[in-house]
């Protein structure tokens, strides 16, 4: 128990709470409630400010921050700490919960194809493979991107505009907009990888 | 295959583009086929979502409303292991909380209750070593003044916040919630919500250290907490932690 203790004092702050983070989904993923409610609440804060950036409306990000529990308490399973952090595999979870449901609201309800956006389980809404850098470089190769690049890739995963939504809203042709934004997206992929 | 990516090479940049989210019509059909069908094209869309998420970091945090989590919890309790007992137990959990609040006797006696309900815990053997005694802190300022009153029930791993009087703030500003093991540094509990009274259960290596001694203080921070988990403005309210 010394032993524990010692660790964990030792430990920084922010390591610390990354290690609760992980323990917390574990216990989780073997339904313990009293777990989860202590993710919510070291978690829901920031999760709820994402689903208010995409959704901006309070009753939406409220209906989807209680999707978003409810899928970590059937999936916390899923999470793999070798590769992705706590916070960032529930930040994504909860982006794109709330990009589902924004682009669900968006649609006719006759259509069939944009509500099947809505396929919750799409293996990829739980993958997330992060690089093993430090955050401070990932933020540093995002500063690097062009300024109107990272405005439109900015706009594109937080608040879920698509291409011709954001040729529209920057009045330039789809195709700029693609060539703008795919540049963008190598630029920053080659950043991190180097 | 649409005309649009023709001109790229790129094999990865379809899985980009598909993370980002800027995919429609026949681009997003086809997208959505090879994360169904190539486990290669998921690997290079989780990467992208890697790649992504640091812009999540930019989003201001916000306070859900309390009922968010009462609607999670109903929610769970209609979940096929929402059996009798269960459900049982969370309610003498909800009195309980309410008892350590009100006083020590109550406390006590809701132990009692649960003690027999409940289950063999999975629980490290160091919590169970830890003395059971419900435990307060009255937090004041430097003028004594008692801002939040804590009680600590370490068998429940709940703490339970009373704040009797006014927490001035603002929209800006968050308090967050600390505990000072003697000798140790600040750890935080998180931040506090707004409201007369609050509760939280903490994981394991936290409870360890709310022991009798231990100081709890309330500083002021960045909207969402502390940016660097230790405290960065001023404390406004601490007290330690006594019996009962």
């Amino acid at each position: 128990m010394t032993h524990r203790m010692d660790r964990m004092t030792g430990m920084t702050g922010a390591e610390d709470a990354r290690a609760e983070l992980i323990e917390l989904l574990r216990r989780v993923a073997g339904q313990d409630r009293s777990a989860l409610r202590s993710l919510y609440e070291r978690t829901s804060a920031k999760l709820y400010g994402i689903c208010l950036r995409a959704l901006a409306n309070e009753s939406d990000a409220q209906d989807v921050l209680q999707e978003v529990y409810m899928t970590v308490w059937t999936k916390a399973s899923r999470f793999d700490a070798t590769k992705a952090s706590a916070i960032t595999w529930l930040s994504v979870l909860a982006r794109n919960k709330a990009i589902d449901r924004l682009r669900a609201s968006r649609a006719p309800a006759n259509d069939l194809n944009a509500a099947s956006d809505v396929q919750d389980d799409s293996p990829s809404a739980f993958e997330i493979l992060e690089q093993a850098q430090d955050s401070t470089r990932l933020d540093h190769c995002i500063e690097e991107l062009e300024e109107r690049a990272k405005l439109m890739i900015r706009a594109a995963f937080l608040e879920g505009a698509s291409y011709p939504e954001l040729a529209k809203r920057e009045g330039v042709p789809l195709g700029t907009m693609k060539s703008l934004i795919r540049r963008g997206l190598q630029r920053l992929r080659r950043c991190l990888e180097r | 295959m649409s005309d649009d990516h023709t001109t790229s090479g790129a094999p990865n940049e379809l899985a980009g583009e598909y993370a980002l989210g800027v995919l429609t019509g026949g681009d997003l059909e086809r997208a959505r086929e090879l994360a169904k069908s190539d486990p290669q094209f998921r690997v290079e869309v989780a990467r992208w979502s890697g790649c992504l998420a640091p812009l999540l970091d930019s989003v201001p945090p916000a306070d859900p409303p309390a009922a968010a989590w009462d609607r999670i919890e109903r929610r769970l309790g209609g979940q096929a292991n929402g059996n009798n007992v269960i459900q049982l137990r969370r309610r003498v959990y909800q009195w309980r909380g309410i008892a350590a609040a009100m006083s020590g006797l109550a406390a006590c006696l809701a132990l009692v209750l649960v003690a027999d309900i409940r289950p063999p815990a999975p629980v490290p053997a160091q919590i169970e070593q830890s003395p059971a005694q419900p435990l307060v802190a009255m937090l004041g300022d430097q003028q004594t003044k008692v801002k939040v009153v804590a009680s600590w029930d370490p068998a429940a791993r709940q703490l339970v916040l009373a704040v009797p009087g006014e927490m001035p703030s603002d929209a800006q500003h968050s308090h967050e919630l600390w505990v000072i093991p003697a000798g140790g540094k600040p750890r935080s509990l998180g931040t506090m919500s707004a409201g007369k009274q609050m509760h939280m259960r903490l994981a394991d290596a936290l409870a360890q250290l709310l022991r009798q001694g231990a100081t709890i203080a309330v500083s002021v921070e960045p909207r969402g907490g502390s940016p660097t988990g230790a405290p960065t403005g001023p404390v406004v309210a601490s007290g330690v932690l006594s019996q009962a």
